[in-house]
């Protein structure tokens, strides 16, 4: 009899003991949240507040309305949204159909391609800015004799900046799904290669084109360092020039910008939502 | 003339041959299987009929026309992968449809041909699901309705069943035979599944290291197998080295044991060294019945496998294994007793010349 009752004991010790580490687990892990959440969200309080204050002794959305009521804010910004989407078309245009091609025939250049993309990271803006404009300043291609054309010179560069951020999103949808096999279905039933990229193709990377564009949008509606170099009025350099002369704006300024990243990321989500399951034949 | 035809094809990938001077006259409505191993070139063949791999040398025709440069896109053959490879931003409809929507088909054809496979492979109450919400052997079935809907030439089918579970694969390989038969559809069926082979096929191509080793039907491949490595690769199989006794009897000898033969022994001379094989099953007790050979053996092992028991037996010193039905009321020998198993001629197979020992 003593050694049937034996094992009960011990049994329970044994689940009190994993009760009690998964309480702890989870306590420890909700600190963490709790100081993460204040590391993020405590400065963006702050500048909430700030952004508040432009009127003395009362809070409201003066800044706002003076932010937008500024003659230079919305041309400044509409530029740069502009430029944005041109940056993005010309990624999509060159990165899409490279990525594809590299994981359907060229495996063995994907590292070369990587590294060609990698390059934005690695040079500096300020020389990468320096080098564009001695390179474009002569002939045969010379870009930065007028606004409009110094303009077409900074897309450009937007869009090569935007190439480690559209080629890795792109790489990973296309290695999230079986290409091969799905262009190779597409072909035997009859498809041509732009029926393959519009209808099999690009609706199934959706979801990382939307990544990637996001991500180049954000990166370029901001960019302040070419920008300036290249003498154009868009976003970048408006908020630097509002920094230095006004006190309550620029935080009315970095919380719209922030209001344009969460929708772009909440967009991705609504977005990522619709496309669930496995791609190119799960089990 | 054949419906499809293979002439002298061959398919390198840098120094390696991938497929060598491969000949096959494929008849319309028939159901050709490629069988062997990883590696042997099946799938590379099928590529080739189907326009993704260009033969480095040869020619294929279908109907009479030759297609060995023709793009995949210009070829109207259907294909089933073995990932299934359904567009997973379509539903089951649109997956079907698609062929016939790159042919520009009015949308009361397209409507009425999906409904038409979807009712061929039992999936009516599937069609506005897209493929994650379908099991994988659904999934499968949805493209076998998308290869068929676009009525194709030839079905090409690589390794469509390997990523199923066993019972689905048994049903849908069945299923899969059952419409080809009923559409009269030409189709080749790449696998490296003995069983699927045999029990799908009117005619099986076995392929070892980029070479055709045989072409004939299951009965044909099964029961005479011409090269040691299609007795190896289809079936269980016992082989050992015998020693030419009589040419005209065709008496051969086993380690001092003496086996009669049925096969035809021209090519030997007595005292020549041959490599013989007889299939498991082809073996029983000779307490049962008595064929013409009669040999003496030791029980070395049993292993009940469900409906056959394997009996692992000790003839002279070569080992060998005998497939017997398991019948409840059968006395199974005692492993180390002394017995004696029974064959007939025609079940001794020669295989060439031995250039080694016996197994």
């Amino acid at each position: 009899m003593t050694v049937s009752t034996a094992p009960v004991p011990v049994a329970a010790n044994a689940s009190g003991t994993t009760q009690t580490t998964t309480r702890r687990n989870r306590l420890w892990a909700l600190v963490i949240y709790i100081l993460t959440a204040l590391y993020f969200l405590l400065p963006l309080a702050a500048t909430f507040y700030w952004s508040l204050r432009a009127e003395r002794g009362t809070l409201g959305f003066e800044a706002y309305r003076r932010l937008f009521e500024d003659a230079n804010f919305l041309p400044s910004f509409s530029q740069s949204i502009v430029n944005a989407i041109i940056a993005i078309v010309i990624s999509l245009v060159i990165i899409v159909p490279t990525a594809y091609w590299v994981t359907l025939r060229l495996p063995k250049l994907r590292p070369v391609v990587e590294f060609i993309t990698l390059l934005p990271f690695v040079i500096p803006a300020v020389v990468l800015s320096l080098a564009l404009i001695i390179l474009y300043s002569r002939p045969p291609l010379l870009l930065t004799r007028t606004y409009e054309s110094s303009r077409v010179l900074l897309v450009c560069v937007y869009a090569a900046l935007s190439f480690p951020y559209m080629f890795r999103a792109v790489d990973n949808g296309l290695r999230a799904m079986d290409v091969r096999a799905l262009t190779e279905a597409a072909q035997s039933l009859g498809a041509g290669w732009p029926t393959i990229l519009f209808r099999v193709i690009f609706p199934n990377l959706r979801v990382a084109l939307i990544s990637g564009a996001l991500l180049t949008f954000a990166i370029v509606i901001g960019e302040l360092t070419i920008a300036l170099f290249m003498a154009q009025r868009t976003l970048g350099p408006y908020m630097a020039n509002l920094t230095r002369s006004k006190v309550y704006e620029p935080s009315a300024m970095a919380i719209v910008a922030f209001a344009i990243t969460w929708a772009a990321m909440g967009i991705i989500q609504l977005i990522g939502r619709g496309q669930q399951g496995s791609i190119g034949g799960g089990h | 003339m054949a419906y499809l035809t293979l002439t002298n094809v061959s398919k390198q990938f840098g120094e390696t041959y991938a497929v060598q001077d491969f000949n096959l006259d494929v008849e319309k409505g028939e159901f050709v299987s490629f069988l062997g191993p990883s590696g042997c070139g099946k799938t590379t063949t099928l590529r080739m009929v189907a326009g993704f791999e260009t033969p480095t040398n040869g020619m294929i025709t279908l109907d009479g026309s030759d297609i060995t440069h023709k793009s995949p896109n210009q070829r109207n053959m259907g294909m089933i992968f073995q990932s299934y490879a359904l567009f997973p931003n379509m539903t089951v409809a649109q997956n079907i449809g698609f062929g016939l929507r790159v042919r520009k088909m009015s949308k009361a054809a397209i409507s009425e041909r999906v409904q038409e496979m979807v009712s061929l492979v039992n999936l009516e109450n599937h069609v506005g699901k897209y493929p994650y919400q379908l099991s994988g052997g659904q999934q499968q079935r949805v493209s076998l309705a998308r290869a068929l809907a676009i009525r194709p030439n030839v079905l090409l089918l690589d390794e469509p069943l390997s990523a199923l579970d066993a019972k689905i694969r048994v049903s849908l390989r069945a299923q899969i035979r059952e419409i080809q038969k009923k559409l009269g559809i030409t189709a080749i069926f790449v696998t490296h599944d003995q069983e699927e082979a045999l029990s799908i096929s009117d005619r099986i191509v076995v392929m070892y290291e980029g070479n055709v080793e045989q072409v004939g039907t299951p009965f044909e491949i099964y029961n005479f197998p011409n090269t040691q490595f299609v007795a190896n690769f289809v079936g269980s199989l016992n082989t050992a080295v015998a020693e030419v006794i009589d040419r005209e009897n065709g008496l051969l000898s086993v380690d001092g044991v003496q086996f009669a033969s049925a096969a035809k022994m021209d090519g030997y001379a007595r005292g020549d060294r041959v490599r013989i094989a007889i299939r498991p099953e082809r073996f029983s007790f000779a307490s049962e019945v008595k064929k013409a050979n009669v040999v003496d053996c030791q029980i070395e092992n049993i292993t009940f496998l469900g409906s056959v028991v394997r009996v692992h037996i000790l003839i002279g010193n070569s080992k060998f294994t005998m497939d017997t039905f398991n019948y409840p009321s059968l006395a199974l020998p005692k492993i180390g007793a002394a017995d004696q198993v029974t064959c007939s001629r025609e079940a001794v197979l020669i295989l060439g010349h031995a250039n080694g020992s016996a197994n």
